[in-house]
């Protein structure tokens, strides 16, 4: 077998139309399997691929303003959708606070939630291994079916899930960062980009970080009347928090209890409520409401102040000394990359009525009114920007482990053709693992994505398939150098000995990545080892010898006394 | 051995074959290498994902009275530019809103956690100057991910309706503490449930009524509660006589018989005017529920319940910290079941990192099989079974250094070793393989197999060398890649170069010695086609 493979390399490498036709389809190979990633999106590209989960968290956040029970009926809406779920083991509430932090919330700031208008309910399933359906599936199912029925009890209602990441965390699949220098011009666009985002396929809980502005009142104390009447401002303060809010005035000590017993002084619940969100209902309550000045005198709250409404100050945010506002969405099962293209092409075409808009940087955009002529930036981050911050990265990771190799191999041959030849042949592998990507794609009920993992994968393997070159050229050389064997038969002799070894270590590499590649995360690890090795395998016995032909290798191998002048089977 | 002159090795594979080839200790180091890995596997802390270096602090500075305006101005503004002095930070957040004004710096990835915790600290205190006046003082939350992410969370319901909130949380703050107390245990946290209060809530109507104010309640209740610690005075016999003042307020009744006021002669009691109840905290809105399905499948209803919350100290066993929590619930299982008490385990983080560690290790292990198999077909048993050997070993060594600088077990590391497997065995595949070659060859025949293990192991030294060295290489660009996704995938370049430097001294030391031993050199008179 071997020596049938010995002949077929020997005659094809001297026939020069079989080279070119080798090196040709080669080129063709290569170019089609760029073309795969690039222009036609046969393969797509994410940073991390979702994972099964035992577990996922439902975030709902209420407009500012909204009362504990307003959440509730919304958390009790929620709550009667997962209970109906047969693969739920247990689900948790938690109202007005965030549930036990973990890996996602830390970035999702939940620690950090405190008001009446969030909850977070926690669901546990049962184990993956015993579960037909993966959990981004159950995700993917259920979305549409809560938000249908429970973001129309409150208005403004925002119902995200949060599953945990595969890899490290981010705040978002899309986060699009509005800067600008005014409150005003920021919450209109980031607005319109949230509009954006929700008619953009693919990308769901799109939500807004910024206040929702609500009505409210302000007690504007007459500080004229105060200093007459007897009675200071603290005190007016004081006793207003303590009516409505309650205070805590002295402790208890016990040994019976843990802590502390405070004692609580408020008003009770029925005779402080007001009557309606009226302002007359506002001032009737406070007429009711006395203060006891120095004198022993009885001064009702309402002779000292007055009562307007005014609207509600919504948080101001900045990042890096920059007023800005983000506008969030998540991924239904896509990648980020295309939806986030496809959300970019939509402003840039119909935000032009009251923007000038102009590209900065990669996929940033600067958009100018054109009426007041504020300037506003809207700069992509969350997983988009660590995506290509990664992707760059390991790109150039992938780059600099090209150059090591290339001075490691001129060091040992002191050659550059011949470092050239084994960079050449362990680049082709690339062919291999973007048809790898496709072809799982083909097998695959979901997207097989190309992800950081399959980047990782392809830079091992330019270390491995340059080995299988290596061994290759040194066998030849040992063959020209020691038998004295003529140029062609050491390549075809070395290339038929070598094959075994070769392909003994890249069926090792591929046995052992078929278990990588059922991961979520390594699959694309898995599948860039596999697919690489095999084009790997004939990269090194096919196109390797070839280029070894077309090289001047007595030259290389720095034969110069020693020039190969019989020839004689071994 | 006995005629020619013994070969010359020439690169460090030959002489690595050559003195270990006879050498007695070679087996005792073999034996020392599988049990240091297998030590190591036991011993290293196991996490479900590898460790992140994140750091970043927040503070938070209340000026109450302001609005979100002026916060920004006075407060957010102003420390951000200080943020923006300390090196390191890469993104710095502030939130100005009504009342309070919180920053947040973000370090870059990798950055040492106590060094830029210290570092906001002092920057934040060389500057309290700048704060304006009436605002609090700075309160600074440094993130700490092991402390602030709990690895075990147990729910705690009462298995009756009955039972008061506040009862619920006293007996689960009984165990909170004993839990605090296992091996390793950071933080303990409880979430949801009601602490216990004296609730004081007045009709505005009978305030009204009787012309009274919240204040002189408030001046009567502080007049009582307050208590003094035991007297203590000599007697004319030299001893010590001790007098204690009982608390005024022992119940709540004792808080409804205080007089508030006079009215027409006559005392108003708090009670006329105020419900008073010894309860819970009412102005907490916050509250946790949970519903669990019972035996028949189906949902029970929200009960209300409290978490309680475990999180461990840095580069601990998760594994361990989870079950040690699991035991310890165990002996208050009796002592809940009284009060009617259940608990279920809403997170475990332990086991969730052991499954995911031994579903690696039977795939490593399962991996090492098939190659094993594939081995048996092409190179025949023996070999097979010499290269086989050899993955454990270099896995122990890899293992056991990956314990010396400090790594757990996770995901991430189990990974780097399934990667390398494919690659760890051909150093070893390509040196028996050379050994096979020169067996079965004519040339060889009056060889000593001494010699020829050498010889063979020799004469791939220097390409497997360099091809491994190429490897490495491509490992070393990796190291340096940043953000969480450099930090996340660490332990890959971290531990494929060493499994691949470990993998070539164990083919130049194991192969040819276990070949020797092992491998029969074949009767060249049938001349076998190999």
């Amino acid at each position: 077998m071997f020596k049938k493979f010995e002949n077929a390399v020997l005659s094809g490498i001297q026939s020069a139309t079989q080279r070119k036709l080798i090196l040709l389809g080669t080129l063709l190979a290569f170019i089609l399997s760029i073309m795969m990633i690039a222009p036609t999106k046969m393969v797509l590209a994410k940073m991390l691929p979702g994972k099964n989960n035992d577990t996922f968290t439902i975030y709902i956040d209420l407009p500012e303003g909204s009362s504990i029970s307003q959440t509730k009926e919304v958390s009790d809406c929620v709550v009667g959708f997962v209970q109906k779920e047969s693969e739920v083991l247990d689900t948790e509430v938690f109202l007005g606070m965030g549930s036990p932090l973990d890996f996602a919330g830390l970035i999702k700031g939940s620690h950090f939630k405190n008001s009446e208008n969030v909850a977070e309910i926690v669901l546990n399933l049962t184990k993956k291994h015993d579960r037909e359906e993966p959990s981004y599936f159950m995700v993917q199912r259920m979305r549409p079916l809560i938000l249908q029925s429970c973001t129309a009890i409150h208005k403004n209602t925002s119902i995200s899930f949060v599953e945990p990441p595969a890899g490290p965390p981010v705040m978002a699949a899309i986060v699009a960062e509005v800067y600008g220098e005014n409150a005003d011009g920021i919450r209109a666009l980031s607005n319109r980009v949230a509009d954006v985002f929700e008619n953009t396929k693919g990308l769901v809980d799109v939500d807004i970080m910024q206040d929702y502005i609500y009505d409210s009142y302000e007690i504007k104390v007459d500080t004229t009347k105060v200093s007459l009447s007897g009675v200071s401002i603290k005190q007016l303060n004081d006793i207003l928090y303590l009516a409505f809010e309650g205070m805590q005035i002295a402790v208890k000590n016990s040994d019976k209890y843990n802590d502390q017993i405070p004692i609580h002084l408020s008003l009770s619940q029925e005779s402080k409520q007001f009557t309606s969100k009226d302002i007359n209902a506002v001032k009737y309550k406070l007429a009711s409401l006395k203060l006891m000045n120095s004198m022993g005198m009885m001064i009702p709250i309402t002779e000292l102040v007055s009562v307007v409404p005014k609207k509600s100050n919504p948080m101001i945010m900045n990042k890096n000394l920059h007023q800005m506002t983000n506008v969030m969405a998540e991924t239904d099962m896509v990648s980020q990359v295309y939806p986030l293209m496809e959300a970019r092409n939509i402003i840039l075409d119909t935000f032009s009525d009251t923007y000038k808009i102009e590209k900065i940087g990669l996929f940033n955009l600067e958009l100018t009114d054109k009426q007041s002529g504020a300037i506003y930036k809207l700069i992509w981050d969350g997983e988009m920007e660590v995506t290509l911050d990664t992707f760059v990265e390991l790109g150039a990771a992938f780059i600099a482990a090209l150059v090591l190799i290339f001075l490691l191999m001129v060091i040992y041959y002191k050659s550059y053709t011949l470092s050239g030849i084994i960079l050449l042949g362990s680049f082709l592998s690339i062919i291999g693992v973007i048809v790898g990507h496709w072809i799982m794609d083909l097998f695959t009920h979901d997207t097989f994505f190309l992800t950081a993992t399959s980047l990782i994968g392809f830079i091992a393997l330019i270390g491995i398939s340059s080995r299988n070159s290596l061994l290759l050229i040194d066998f030849t050389k040992s063959l020209m150098h020691e038998k004295g064997m003529h140029k062609a038969e050491a390549i075809a002799f070395a290339t038929s000995t070598r094959a075994k070894p070769i392909f003994l270590t890249a069926a090792a590499i591929i046995l052992a990545s078929t278990l990588l590649a059922g991961d979520a995360v390594f699959g694309g690890l898995g599948v860039s080892l596999i697919f690489g090795t095999i084009a790997a395998v004939i990269a090194s016995l096919v196109i390797v010898p070839v280029l070894l032909y077309n090289a001047d290798l007595e030259k290389h191998f720095h034969f110069h006394e020693k020039k190969a002048v019989s020839i004689f089977e071994p | 051995m006995k005629h020619t002159k013994p070969y010359v090795p020439t690169d460090y594979a030959g002489k690595l074959a050559k003195t270990f080839l006879r050498n007695p200790l070679t087996i005792v180091l073999g034996i020392f290498l599988l049990s240091i890995g297998y030590l190591a596997l036991m011993v290293m802390p196991r996490e479900e994902n590898p460790q992140m270096v994140v750091s970043g602090s927040t503070v938070i500075v209340a000026l109450p009275g302001a609005s979100a305006a002026e916060i920004q101005k006075v407060i957010v503004q102003p420390l951000e530019r200080k943020m923006k002095e300390v090196k390191g930070v890469e993104h710095i957040y502030g939130r100005a809103m009504d009342n309070v004004g919180i920053i947040t710096a973000a370090f870059y990835i990798g950055e040492k956690k106590e060094d830029s915790n210290l570092k906001v600290y002092d920057k934040i205190m060389q500057n309290l100057d700048i704060l304006p006046a009436g605002a609090m003082n700075p309160i600074i939350k440094p993130l700490d991910i092991d402390i602030d992410i709990p690895i075990v969370s147990v729910a705690f319901f009462s298995k009756t309706q009955d039972m008061s909130t506040t009862e619920l949380y006293d007996r689960v703050k009984k165990i909170q503490h004993h839990i605090n107390g296992l091996d390793n245990v950071a933080v303990t946290q409880l979430k949801g449930g009601h602490k216990h209060q004296f609730n004081i809530e007045v009709d505005l109507n009978k305030l009204s009524a009787y012309n009274l104010s919240m204040g002189q309640i408030t001046q009567a209740v502080q007049s009582l509660a307050y208590s003094v610690p035991a007297i203590k005075n000599t007697s004319k016999e030299n001893t010590i006589v001790m007098l204690g003042v009982e608390n005024a307020i022992e119940s709540s009744k004792d808080i409804g018989n205080i007089i508030v006021a006079q009215y027409m002669g006559s005392p108003i009691h708090l009670s006329q005017v105020a419900k008073i109840d010894d309860s819970y905290d009412i102005q907490n809105f916050k509250s946790a529920t949970i519903s669990v399905k019972d035996e028949t499948g189906k949902f029970t209803p929200m009960k209300e319940q409290v978490t309680l919350t475990v999180s461990k100290l840095q580069g601990t066993n998760a594994v361990l910290i989870a079950d040690a929590v699991k035991k310890e619930l165990e002996i208050y299982k009796e002592f809940l079941a009284q009060n009617g008490i259940s608990y279920v385990i809403t997170r475990n983080d332990g086991e969730r990192a052991n499954e995911a560690v031994n579903e690696l290790v039977f795939h490593l292990l399962l991996s090492i099989v098939i190659i094993a198999i594939l081995l048996v077909l092409v190179l025949g048993w023996r070999e097979s079974l010499i290269v086989t050997f050899t993955v454990p070993a270099i896995l122990a060594i890899t293992l056991f250094i990956a314990y010396l600088t400090g790594q757990t077990i996770n995901r991430i590391t189990l990974f780097a070793f399934l990667l390398s497997l494919g690659l760890l065995v051909d150093a070893a595949i390509i040196v028996i393989e050379n050994i096979h070659r020169h067996y079965h060859s004519i040339e060889s025949i009056h060889e000593t197999p001494d010699e020829l293990m050498i010889k063979a192991t020799d004469e791939i030294g220097p390409p497997t060398n360099i091809a491994t060295l190429a490897i490495i290489m491509t490992m070393v660009p990796m190291a340096f890649v940043g953000q969480m996704m450099g930090q996340f995938m660490k332990p890959i370049p971290a531990n494929v170069p060493v499994a691949l430097i470990a993998s070539l001294f164990v083919a130049y030391i194991f192969t040819p010695y276990l070949a020797v031993r092992m491998l029969k050199k074949p009767d060249h008179n049938e001349k076998g086609d190999h």
